[in-house]
């Protein structure tokens, strides 16, 4: 999310890329081993070097983030218990100083503070004269900065520094901070920074970071900065053992956390349940506390307010922390647009995990779990998110299958257990026997199929069985022809799943329009599946088909199940009409140029030939379906199916492995345009 | 013609009827007004013949529901239909545009109701309602474009397995 990022913020924005060229030109020569006695060395070359340093401490029954003088001040031997509602500290078995989470602190009350003075304004007979403050921020350094803050230091920047307006003051706070990041070695059962792809590793902004073992610390540097301090360091080079266990530690606790809040797809399967019943029981519970928005560390709205002397001529203006929880955050003269609970609830939580994509280009939410263990009625993101935006159940399209037998040298067989005939030229091939990795595969993606001396053959996958495939084959060749003739019983060379499939996670809670022609169906027919094995996530879903005659359609019978079982909108046409077929005729954009329906929710899966594909983009834009959200699938010639042979190549895609399904507005120009 | 024209229709929901079409939901509330006064409902059962090709066209009318299929005669191949109008669209745009003979045969192929407008009406209030002239002629203009639109599609044979080059196909 904001990997890559650099220790300044000027840096950041200005050239990010050259900030990471440097950051691994700083860490060639590590990484470094500092005695854990000598930390008080790092300390005191912070201070003098004119720094102010902050770290944790305990104080009040919490690790809280203060000033640090010595070792001594570290919470030496402390852990905590947390759970949703829930944090105390604990002892540990070990000595270690940093093995505790996160505490109610962050980082943000130094570079954003809850009060600062932002002028003094004054009214002496008919004038007034405003007194912008003075920016003077204190040097600092940052000591223990895990990835998730890391990670919340950088949006911030986006947020306060990455528009047409810079907050200065912001500015100049974040460039006086000198960051010892910290990499975790444990974690909380609240931890989700995995999810949200920003711990526990450290993925830059650092000047320095430390990995923490009993004897000490592996360090590395990351800025040119944190190299001039090392230098200045009594470390030696990290041996193999201390770097093994360094690393292991930080995988260990990766794998402890997992991936408790899956995001693949989140922002559209938020943004759709705007209107859930859901938003109304949270409030129930929410007491509007803003006990959440207070320790994340990426909020970052406030007010302005004025304290003025008594006969009101002097009043300093100050920014303070404020929080869309609060009852009058959004208040105007005529009246309050959040009025109800649910209403701030869902401002918050819409704003962390989708809008704020749509104005910063990342989540505002790092998955630190402070939220969590210090609501105080116990409210867990992640399990509302997981409740009112659940992603699908089945072949989720975010999980990475790797395919068997990827290389084009390799193939894995797999048995004919039928051919049915589907039209006078299509064949649909059940497969047994397959590689597991089929099972796992989603709509959309294709197989390579083989046969000793003929040509490999890219095929849609039309159907996930339990422990089988189906391939819809058209003869349009020799190859095909002898595939489908092959007969029940003899085996085939696969390779796959391969390629991207259906998005269908950017359907859920939308209406699904599917338009296609001729063979077309056979990639959308385990998309079609897969929506009816979860109907009520969809809203209304219509299927629009066009044939050349009634007898060259694909699955007739299901066709008509489908359409009997009331759960698809079907709509049919033909090119050519015979004199039994009393439905439409004509191309299947004429199923939906004079229907009435609003596209302007809807996501379309569209699969034909290219020109067809073309006239439908025109119909359904017209209809208000855009292009981001029309999803088409592009046949290519392609021989490898993993992008390295370049048949498939189309401008900068390869369709093989970029796709074959694409996005109208991913594919942008080359859509459509002859001889790309 | 085996046109009944039904009992007295309402006209809030002839009004209604023609708001819920492709044709006449983009008219606007004035136009769609005018449009109802001179509008009357018909049903025609399946199989009726509501135009003949190089017959006068006498009526314009919205197909409200059923299906009807524009079809021409080809010797040896006896009828084909070319095109099917679908609920919302026109059937006998010819009677608006000279020199109102219809272009093809159009048979319902299902039971259907129309919203018909006496060409000959509708051509006189068109030539002095100028305001609703400009609101109907370019959907009329459009429903026509889309036609022959679609029917290029068509002619593109786009599913057609045919080779369409001379190489050699190993697949």
């Amino acid at each position: 999310m904001v990997s890559g990022l650099g220790a300044s913020p000027t840096q950041v924005l200005d050239a990010s890329a050259q900030v990471v060229d440097d950051a691994a030109a700083y860490t060639k020569s590590g990484p470094w081993f500092l005695l854990r006695a000598n930390l008080q060395v790092l300390i005191d070359e912070l201070r003098a070097d004119g720094r102010r340093v902050i770290g944790p401490t305990v104080e009040d029954g919490a690790i809280v983030y203060d000033d640090i003088t010595s070792m001594a001040d570290l919470p030496e031997g402390w852990g905590d218990v947390q759970e949703a509602g829930q944090y105390r500290l604990a002892r540990r078995r070990d000595r270690h100083l940093f093995s505790f989470n996160m505490g109610p602190a962050s980082w943000k009350r130094f570079t954003f503070p809850p009060v600062i003075p932002l002028s003094v304004g004054r009214r002496e007979g008919r004038e007034v004269t405003f007194e912008p403050a003075v920016i003077d921020p204190p040097r600092l350094a940052f000591l223990g900065v895990r990835g998730c803050e890391l990670a919340a230091l950088g949006i911030q920047d986006r947020v306060f520094l990455g528009g047409p307006f810079a907050d200065e003051d912001y500015r100049a706070r974040r460039a006086a901070a000198f960051v010892v990041a910290v990499n975790c070695t444990t974690a909380a059962p609240t931890c989700f920074c995995t999810s949200m792809g920003t711990g526990p590793e450290i993925r830059g902004g650092h000047d320095l970071v430390l990995t923490e073992l009993d004897e000490g610390f592996v360090v590395r540097a990351g800025s040119e900065a944190g190299s001039d301090l090392l230098a200045r360091l009594p470390v030696k080079a990290a041996d193999a053992g201390q770097i093994f266990r360094a690393a292991s530690a930080v995988g260990k606790v990766a794998a402890t956390i997992g991936d408790p809040l899956p995001t693949a797809g989140l922002h559209d399967r938020l943004l759709a349940q705007f209107d859930s019943p859901r938003w109304a029981e949270i409030a129930e519970r929410c007491l509007m506390c803003a006990n959440c928005s207070m320790v994340c560390p990426t909020c970052f709205c406030s007010s302005v307010t004025q304290r003025s002397d008594l006969d009101g001529h002097v009043s300093t203006s100050e920014r303070v922390w404020d929080f869309c929880f609060t009852a009058s955050f959004a208040r105007v003269a005529g009246g309050n647009f959040r009025n109800r609970p649910r209403d701030r609830y869902r401002q918050w939580l819409t704003h962390k995990f989708a809008t704020w994509i749509d104005q910063f280009g990342t989540f505002g939410c790092v998955g630190c779990g402070r939220c969590i263990a210090w609501c105080p009625v116990g409210i867990d993101v992640r399990q509302e998110l997981m409740s009112i935006a659940p992603p699908l159940e089945a072949r989720p399209d975010q999980v990475d299958v790797r395919p068997a037998a990827a290389s084009p040298a390799e193939y894995t067989t797999a048995r004919i257990d039928a051919v049915r005939a589907e039209t006078a030229d299509v064949s649909t091939l059940v497969l047994g026997g397959v590689d597991a990795a089929f099972v796992t595969g989603r709509p959309g993606q294709f197989a390579m199929v083989a046969l000793p001396a003929y040509p490999p053959l890219p095929i849609s996958i039309s159907r996930y069985r339990q422990d089988r495939i189906e391939l819809t084959i058209r003869a349009a060749g020799p190859a095909t022809a002898m595939v489908i003739g092959l007969g029940a019983g003899a085996e085939l060379g696969l390779r796959g799943p391969l390629g991207s499939g259906w998005p269908l996670e950017r359907a859920v809670g939308r209406d699904v329009v599917i338009v296609t022609g001729g063979i077309g169906l056979a990639p959308l027919r385990p998309l079609i599946d897969a929506i009816r094995d979860q109907r009520d996530r969809f809203g209304a879903v219509r299927l629009y088909y066009g044939a050349r005659t009634p007898a060259d359609m694909l699955y007739r019978s299901e066709l008509e199940r489908w359409t009997a079982g009331d759960d698809i909108e079907i709509a049919l046409t033909v090119d050519r009409a015979d004199e039994a077929w009393t439905g439409p005729v004509g191309v299947v954009t004429h199923l939906f140029d004079h229907a009435t329906w609003d596209g302007s929710r809807a996501v379309a899966f569209v699969c034909g030939p290219e020109r067809m594909m073309q006239a439908t983009a025109v119909s359904l834009e017209e209809r208000g379906v855009s292009r981001d959200r029309t999803f088409v699938t592009l046949e290519r010639h392609m021989e490898c199916g993993i992008g390295l042979c370049g048949h498939c190549q189309m401008g900068r895609l390869f369709v093989c492995k970029d796709g074959p399904v694409f996005s109208l507005a991913e594919l942008g120009e080359v859509f459509g345009r002859e001889g790309i | 013609m085996m046109l009944e024209p039904a009992p007295h229709a309402d006209r809030t929901h002839v009004v209604e009827a023609i708001d819920r079409t492709w044709f006449g939901a983009a008219l606007g509330p004035e136009a769609q007004s005018r449009l109802a006064d001179l509008a009357r409902v018909v049903r025609v059962p399946a199989g009726t013949h509501l135009l003949r090709e190089g017959a006068t066209t006498e009526d314009l009318s919205i197909l409200l529901s059923g299906r009807v299929a524009l079809r021409m005669l080809v010797p040896e191949r006896g009828m084909v239909t070319i095109l099917t109008v679908e609920p919302g669209d026109l059937v006998g745009w010819s009677a608006l545009v000279p020199p109102h003979r219809a272009t093809s045969e159009c048979v319902a192929v299902e039971p259907a109701v129309l919203l018909a407008f006496r060409g000959e009406d509708l051509r006189a209030t068109l030539r002095t309602d100028h305001a609703l002239a400009a609101s109907v002629y370019p959907r009329v203009l459009q429903a026509v474009a889309r036609r022959l639109a679609a029917t290029r599609f068509q002619l593109l044979d786009l599913f057609s397995q045919e080779p369409r080059t001379s190489e050699v196909n190993p697949w």
